[in-house]
């Protein structure tokens, strides 16, 4: 998975309350404000999962809002970020085996589907526990294991503010390792 | 969601301001997430509960997946990687998956197979790059 670091400009609120004339405790005021508000975020369809924030560039001058007293500074801001893109190769953590497919982890993602008829060579096996196991006997697809695979779709899904990807493993070098 | 016809990370279709932006590999962000978990941990008054899941989940993956563990070896990496002509994202990629073959370096990045030419030179690197792994590893 690739972390970028990308500048991202927002607007910051910071209610009266915490208006203060030091400029320091402005100032952290402002840093707590946008950690925190980064956190709720959790992701965005345009830029990913929000990791961690790294610097803060720039603060602009403050817009007073007259009807509510809020104060709105313009902040820039550079954020470690990831997003999974079609085509890229990832690492996940198997999560769950299921007959129709498994469900896999790979670092903020958690929605992770590789379907059984990408596995052509596996066969499904529910005997003390689902596993996906090779004709050969070789490997195994079990909870718990680590797999590489490539990405064919992402998809944004507001509602939970994540991506959910679909993966295969047909392909050089895919499978489990 | 037009844009995804277009994106594809193995052409390296992806999106402008990704392709400008700074790549960092997974060894990078785990000393960047542990630096931050010390300055939470100093910092709060409530230690208990400021990592957000997504924090929590990116540092287990990348520490986890990170195959040099200290700074210098990664610094190491990443100057040697850059001296062929690869796009951040590329160079993120191989950083990350470590492959040992020309072969297996292809089919982690397919855009690499524009570049023939170069596919010469970047075998000595990649070489060095899995003697440094293996030498610094200890997942």
């Amino acid at each position: 998975m690739v972390f970028l670091d990308i500048e991202i400009n927002e607007t910051v609120i910071i209610p009266p309350s915490e208006l203060n004339p030091s400029s320091l405790l402005l100032r952290k005021a402002i840093i707590l404000r946008l950690l925190n508000y980064i956190s709720r975020k959790k992701a965005s369809e345009e830029h990913g999962y929000y990791v961690a924030v790294r610097t803060l560039n720039t603060v602009g001058d403050g817009e007073v809002n007259g009807l509510t007293g809020d104060v709105h500074f313009p902040v820039s801001f550079n954020c470690a970020t990831t997003k999974p893109y079609k085509g890229e190769i990832l690492i996940g953590t198997i999560d769950r085996v299921r007959r129709q497919g498994i469900f896999l982890i790979s670092g903020p993602i958690q929605n992770i589907f590789l379907s059984e008829k990408t596995m052509k060579d596996y066969q499904f096996n529910n005997i003390e526990e689902p596993v996906f196991v090779s004709a050969n006997g070789q490997s195994k697809f079990e909870k718990g294991g680590n797999v590489r695979f490539r990405i064919l779709g992402v998809k944004w899904i507001e509602s939970d503010r994540e991506f959910q990807v679909l993966g295969t493993i047909a392909g050089d070098f895919l499978g489990p390792v | 969601m037009s844009a995804d016809e277009d994106e594809n990370a193995a052409e390296l279709k992806i999106g402008e301001e990704f392709l400008k932006a700074k790549c960092l590999m997974n060894c990078e962000v785990a000393l960047i997430l542990d630096r931050r978990l010390e300055q939470l941990q100093q910092m709060s008054d409530d230690p208990t509960n400021q990592m957000s899941q997504v924090f929590e989940k990116s540092h287990q993956y990348v520490k986890r997946f990170s195959r040099y563990k200290n700074q210098d070896a990664v610094k190491q990496v990443r100057e040697i990687l850059s001296r062929n002509k690869l796009a951040e994202f590329e160079l993120c990629v191989l950083g990350n998956l470590c492959p040992e073959t020309v072969e297996e370096a292809i089919a982690m990045v397919p855009s690499l197979k524009m570049e023939d030419d170069h596919m010469l030179l970047d075998m000595d690197p990649l070489t060095n790059m899995v003697q440094l792994s293996s030498s610094e590893c200890s997942c």
